[in-house]
């Protein structure tokens, strides 16, 4: 009982706050973000558009709320079978290689709660996401402070999520070379499906992060992040072709950890009003997959509010060790690979490029507009993406001219 | 006779990060000269939503993660 009153007197200590803050701190913002992703690789259209919009509130000086939504709105083709040279060379004029059309819509409301005093600060943050085959919970903590005049900063964070995929019930006495792919979305999560079950998967991720002012216009930021995923990894729409006549579900291990560190600089050129950035990060998995990113951006003011950017971005993976363009034989590094298959073309070794511009103006007027608005920032960018598989094949032949084309808009208002 | 034993990799990062963090109390970047630092230009994620959706288009295509956040939820990985 005592522990109950204890517990109301805090929520109307805080919906008091809430309702009666500190005028003199007030501030809110509103932001929203859009974006559509388009690339056409051999025999795959896919496009997924993404609009998002958050507000944010600060009632008090020590308080800061958050509330958002994002959505996905994806519609294309993705491979649905895959096999590789080796067996399109024993079936000849059979096309072994087959689409299938993809209509997904992904919703993701989530909310965020910032306490700060003094230096410091801590988030708590719970994001939902829900589509037609896919759940997902999420809980995010953060802690950061400053140090050394501001000119430090550290941020630990963590994350859990606790995921649901959906996916097709096997046969009892069914081994994975013997599991069918999932055939759509129908009747997932309902409960009411006879041939339909839910496969989990956890997710914990920890981030470290160090940001260092050196100088008056040079900064830099070191970032470790770790993640260890636990349950269902495959695409369960795809089907990998083993052998002739044996044609089985994507086969993922269930266990992986991942772990990458990325060290960043930004210096500002002042005679050229310009600021340059330049990225680095590795990363290496216990799928064996270890990649390299690279990443270079300048940004100018060409006028008072107005400021243009270019950048540029270099990534080079490895394969996954169970990674095979063909499972059912052929030369090295073709063939079978152990226990586990599969057709992701995001598990094979590729490079790819992007270059992209993004343009922002912001304005801050010393009267507010319209007696309400502080400020206003719009932006826009586009960006293409050129990839190149060196093994991934669709039925022996290779994807080129693979290009990913991205275009954003954003639009914030500070009251 | 007992070879003596190379410091290893890791010893060593862990010794160069024990240095870089000594030193960074070293560096006095005063408030009045913080101007350049205060701009949105210095920012690494001046636009974290627009960087988050930039982001997220991305590494569902790479097999790999990192160095910018572990919050969010969801596949969206068509």
């Amino acid at each position: 009982m005592g522990a109950r009153s204890n517990a109301l007197a805090a929520l109307s200590f805080v919906s008091l706050s809430l309702l009666a803050p500190d005028a003199r701190a007030q501030l809110a913002r509103f932001e929203t973000a859009h974006t559509v992703y388009h690339e056409s690789p051999t025999r795959t259209n896919m496009t997924v558009y993404t609009p998002g919009a958050s507000i944010a509130v600060s009632p008090t000086e020590w308080l800061g709320i958050r509330g958002g939504y994002e959505a996905d709105v994806v519609s294309g083709a993705t491979v649905a079978v895959k096999a590789g040279s080796a067996y399109q060379a024993t079936n000849p004029g059979a096309d072994v290689i087959t689409t299938a059309s993809v209509r997904d819509l992904r919703h993701s409301p989530t909310g965020q709660v910032t306490l700060k005093k003094g230096d410091t600060s801590y988030a708590f943050a719970y994001t939902y996401s829900t589509e037609n085959d896919y759940r997902s919970h999420n809980l995010y903590v953060a802690a950061r402070t400053d140090a050394y005049e501001h000119n430090t900063q550290f941020e630990l964070s963590y994350a859990r999520n606790w995921d649901g995929v959906c996916d097709r019930i096997q046969g009892v006495n069914d081994r994975p070379p013997r599991f069918r792919a999932l055939e759509d979305s129908s009747g997932c999560f309902t409960g009411d499906a006879i041939n339909r079950t839910r496969r989990s998967l956890g997710i914990d991720g920890f981030q470290a992060t160090w940001s260092q002012a050196w100088t008056p216009t040079f900064v830099t930021q070191l970032v470790y992040t770790a993640q260890i995923l636990d349950g269902f990894q495959s695409n369960p729409y795809r089907a990998v072709i083993l052998g002739q006549g044996l044609k089985a579900q994507e086969h993922h291990p269930d266990d992986r950890a991942r772990q990458s560190i990325a060290l960043r600089g930004n210096l500002f050129v002042r005679p050229i009003k310009t600021a340059f950035r330049l990225g680095g990060r590795v990363y290496r998995d216990t799928w064996d997959i270890v990649s390299g990113t690279v990443d270079a951006e300048a940004e100018r003011y060409f006028f008072e509010g107005f400021r243009g950017a270019v950048r540029a971005r270099y990534y080079r993976q490895g394969g996954a060790v169970f990674w095979s363009d063909d499972y059912t034989g052929g030369a090295p590094p073709l063939g079978p690979k152990g226990q586990y298959w599969t057709g992701d073309r995001e598990l094979s070794p590729f490079w790819s490029m992007l270059l992209g511009f993004r343009a922002t103006y912001a304005l801050e007027p010393a009267k507010k507009i319209g007696g309400f608005i502080s400020a206003v920032k719009a932006s826009v960018s586009g960006d293409t993406i050129a990839f190149d598989y060196s093994e991934f094949t669709l039925g022996g032949v290779p994807i080129t001219n693979a290009r990913a084309f991205i275009v954003g808009a954003q639009f914030g208002m500070a009251f | 006779m007992t070879r003596a034993r190379l410091p290893t990799t890791r010893t060593l990062s862990a010794i160069a990060i024990c240095f870089a963090l000594a030193g960074v109390g070293c560096v006095t970047v005063k408030p009045q000269q913080r101007s350049v630092l205060a701009d949105p230009i210095m920012q690494f994620e001046g636009d974290p939503q627009a960087a988050a959706q930039l982001r997220h288009a991305i590494e569902n295509r790479e097999g790999s993660y990192g160095g910018s956040g572990v919050s969010g939820g969801g596949c969206g990985c068509n």
